[in-house]
């Protein structure tokens, strides 16, 4: 074993590290940009920020559409691949999944308008047969103020997400232990806590990141399918960053900046943690 | 029991939807409270098709994503292949670094590109576009690239290299083919996240990169659905042109009489 990079490996790595250096260095802008002020360095951008009250409304929303989605989507998830995995393996039943993946997000976030909102398919539907005596009886469930069609375009793309995350853990998941633990008279429950958590965990909370930090942060479908107050994280930065004054642009750069640090730090310390477990199982694997 | 319940369900909720817009994009516009009409049409396809600017974007979109594919899979397979074969100190971290950049808003790397871009000449050009793509893509390509790898082994590698093999001649005759299914995985997600990109190409391309979703977004509430219908099936069916392309590509790369032509796979 190799301790240390060799000219090679090295080499073969250099495309990455440009890579690394192309987003840090959009971050170290961002920072930069953040503490810009016209007559020099300040922090003060920082200070106004948080007497923002669009702020602590754009937080509050945008958290709890993330926690609802990223939960919801990861139960959900996992708990169809625990019964269908042995289907899912087979291509047909992996290409219905990869279906919503081919769509971009806001084609999703346009076919729930189309088919959930007021004026939408289902609304039509429900009054051409009677249900309904006009649209405004409908449920405003798309751009509505609780964000709900956020959440149901988010959970319909990132069910299947999680799916397809899962899907290689489950299908190398070591079976012959399961028959050893059947053998020694193990129960379903030391299989779940011996074999199946320990494989599975590290890639839940990889997805649990990811999908955190893209539906905190992106801009399309909160801009399709949200209202003008309050706004997501991503809409709101948009909104300053093209806005009139150069306090709004700051804010931008300064409100992006500070998630970025948020969700990194938070990142590295749940691989931290989970690297060492990671390492012992991969070394288990070289030796099957 | 389990069988037709996954398939109801999955179908219902997956291929249903594709269905519907598939059939949306053939069906005159839907007004509300009148029935659903189906008399075929051509209608919303040939708006979609004939409309100069929209076939425009759509060739600046492939370019685009195209570019950032090839990018990704060169990044992607070399730093795979390290990170895969060889063992070296902080492994574990430069993985994990690798990643963080999905756990970053993609926002903020565009933003705080956007005035180097002016300053270098890149805002408002495709190519500017192409390498704000590349934040949100490389990760994953990295990622599915390294499982690639180790799922081929370094065995067969270093057999052929024992053998004689240069490197060009080893990748092009036993890695590439071994690699494909990866490298498919990898091209259908960074064309499908490129194509997705709104806000990254607007804020770098600064409305002069028109791409098919720049497009489309302002659209996104017009009342002719049967164009958007059309438009919406064409975002799915990009990726699927993009995987041919490079599969036709990797069959001329690729050293005939291969492994895979002697069916040893």
């Amino acid at each position: 074993m190799k301790w240390h990079l060799n000219k090679r490996t090295t080499a073969l790595l250099v495309p990455a590290f440009f890579f690394l250096l192309l987003v840090l260095y959009s971050l170290v802008m961002s920072f930069v940009e953040s503490v810009k002020g016209p007559n020099g360095w300040t922090l003060s951008y920082y200070r106004d920020l948080f007497l923002e009250e669009r702020l602590y409304a754009s937080f509050g929303y945008s958290l709890s559409i993330t926690l609802i989605s990223t939960a919801l989507s990861i139960v959900i998830g996992w708990a169809l691949i625990r019964s269908f995995h042995t289907l899912i393996e087979n291509s047909l039943g992996k290409w219905i999944l990869w279906i919503p993946m081919l769509f971009p997000h806001f084609v999703w976030g346009y076919f729930v308008l189309l088919l959930l909102g007021q004026s939408g398919v289902l609304s039509s539907f429900l009054y051409s047969i009677g249900l309904l005596e006009s649209r405004n009886q409908f449920p405003v469930i798309v751009q509505d103020k609780e964000g709900l069609g956020i959440i149901i375009t988010y959970l319909w793309k990132e069910i299947p997400f999680v799916v397809l995350m899962l899907l290689p853990v489950y299908a190398q998941l070591p079976k012959q232990y399961g028959e050893v633990i059947h053998v020694l008279g193990g129960t379903k429950r030391d299989y779940f806590k011996t074999i199946e958590w320990p494989w599975v965990q590290p890639v839940l909370v990889e997805v649990f990141l990811i999908v955190t930090a893209f539906i905190f942060t992106a801009y399309e479908v909160p801009a399709l399918l949200g209202v003008q107050y309050p706004q997501m994280t991503a809409v709101l930065a948009y909104d300053w960053f093209y806005g009139i004054s150069w306090d709004e642009r700051s804010y931008a750069f300064a409100l992006l900046f500070m998630i970025s640090i948020v969700m990194s730090l938070f990142a590295l310390l749940s691989f931290l943690l989970l690297n060492r477990r990671r390492w012992l199982i991969s070394k288990s694997q070289h030796q099957r | 029991m389990k069988k037709p319940v996954f398939y109801l369900l999955s179908s219902l909720l997956f291929l249903l939807p594709a269905l519907m817009l598939a059939v949306k994009s053939f069906t005159p516009v839907w007004k509300w409270g009148e029935p659903l009409s189906f008399d075929w049409t051509l209608r919303g396809w040939e708006v979609f098709l004939m409309d100069s600017r929209i076939y425009e974007a759509l060739l600046l979109s492939i370019l685009i994503a195209l570019t950032v594919t090839f990018l990704n899979l060169f990044v992607g397979i070399l730093a795979g292949k390290a990170l895969s074969h060889s063992d070296f100190k902080g492994k574990g971290l430069l993985e994990t670094f690798l990643l963080l950049p999905l756990f970053i808003p993609t926002m903020a790397a565009a933003l705080g590109l956007h005035i180097t871009m002016i300053r270098l000449g890149l805002a408002n050009q495709w190519l500017g576009v192409v390498i704000v793509h590349l934040v949100p893509t490389i990760p994953y390509t990295i990622k599915v690239m390294k499982a690639g790898y180790d799922r081929v082994g370094s065995g067969i590698i270093e057999q052929a290299k024992v053998l004689g093999g240069g490197s060009f001649h080893v990748f092009r005759s036993i890695e590439l083919p071994l690699l494909m299914p990866s490298v498919r995985s990898a091209v259908f997600l960074t064309v499908t996240i490129s194509m997705s990109q709104y806000v990254l190409t607007a804020v770098i391309g600064g409305g002069n990169v028109i791409t098919l979703p720049i497009i489309y977004y302002p659209f996104l509430q017009s009342v002719n659905d049967t164009v958007m219908a059309a438009f919406s099936i064409a975002f799915a069916l990009l990726p699927v042109i993009a995987v041919a392309v490079v599969e036709l590509l990797s069959k001329l790369l690729t050293y005939k009489g291969t492994l895979v032509n002697r069916g040893v796979t």
